[in-house]
């Protein structure tokens, strides 16, 4: 494997296009608009349509990254960036209204591609907010029969992002 | 984020536009992160998914116009077998998008779609 084309998907504001943005050794792209609804409460633009960025691991492979729009009216993105991937980093923002219910959300939309190929969730901001715990995650998981590693990371820092991403990696290969 | 005077204007002047241009059977206004805000047709479109879709469609268009350092991005066009889609900024947070089935239309509907773009523009 040569080149592995990973997707980044999860909630409005989990941090996709930070995530990206901290692996990237390529200036990213990214289509942010200015939001004008009740996105705006929370941060002042929203990507539209896609991030892309790449980075090459120790042993030459490179990575192709994809970050989803997070709102669920741009689905039709997702399905559009998850042609070719190979896997998917579900982020879940943990200071979110309803953090296992947008989980629940994205692993029902991406279940098919899940089945194919394989995920990690990370889940960002639990120095905001603490609940649900890890352990209420991989519950969660193991009830739907899902055995995916659950991460706690902040994505602005590039070890945590790292981590996540090798991991994925070594499930492909393994 | 407009009001509903702007929104019954915007609705307006794309109804004028449809009276004037037989060719185009829809027009609508977005928002660059997708949400509908006036709409006019003689068809019976899903205008809803496709002012989302225009809002992508809209901002890959300016990110690779940014790319190439080509200035901003004056429009999109869709030129298909069935006929035309038009994306074009009204300001820098509403996009005017258009449709005609006539696939000889372009000219045509580009430069309608241009002049209700500024006039909305000087509307709001």
């Amino acid at each position: 494997m040569k080149e592995i084309k990973l997707v980044f998907t999860g909630s409005m504001g989990a941090g996709k296009t930070t995530a990206i943005s901290a692996l990237s050794e390529i200036p990213v792209i990214n289509t942010d608009v200015s939001a004008t609804d009740e996105v705006i409460a929370r941060k002042a633009t929203t990507t539209v349509a896609l991030d892309y960025g790449e980075m090459t691991l120790s042993d030459g492979q490179k990575l192709r990254l994809y970050g989803t729009p997070g709102q669920q009216r741009f689905a039709y993105m997702w399905k559009i960036l998850m042609q070719g991937a190979l896997g998917l980093i579900i982020l879940v923002d943990n200071a979110g209204e309803n953090p296992l219910g947008d989980l629940e959300l994205y692993l029902n939309h991406f279940h098919e591609d899940i089945e194919k190929t394989t995920a990690v969730i990370g889940v960002t901001r639990m120095d905001l907010s603490k609940k649900p715990n890890l352990a209420a995650y991989n519950d969660f998981l193991r009830k739907r029969n899902l055995h995916l590693p659950v991460f706690s990371v902040d994505v602005r820092r590039k070890q945590n992002v790292i981590m996540m991403v090798q991991a994925l990696v070594a499930m492909l290969e393994y | 984020m407009l009001s509903l005077e702007q929104q019954q204007l915007l609705n307006t002047k794309l109804k004028t536009l449809l009276e004037h241009s037989e060719e185009i059977s829809a027009a609508l206004v977005t928002t660059v992160d997708g949400h509908l805000c006036a709409m006019h047709q003689q068809r019976n479109y899903s205008l809803d998914r496709l002012a989302t879709m225009g809002s992508s469609l809209m901002s890959l268009g300016d990110t690779i116009t940014a790319e190439l350092k080509m200035g901003n991005c004056r429009n999109l066009i869709s030129e298909n077998e069935s006929g035309i889609v038009t994306f074009m900024h009204i300001n820098n947070l509403l996009v005017l998008i258009t449709i005609t089935l006539q696939k000889n239309a372009l000219g045509l509907l580009l430069a309608h779609s241009r002049k209700a773009a500024e006039e909305m523009a000087k509307l709001l």
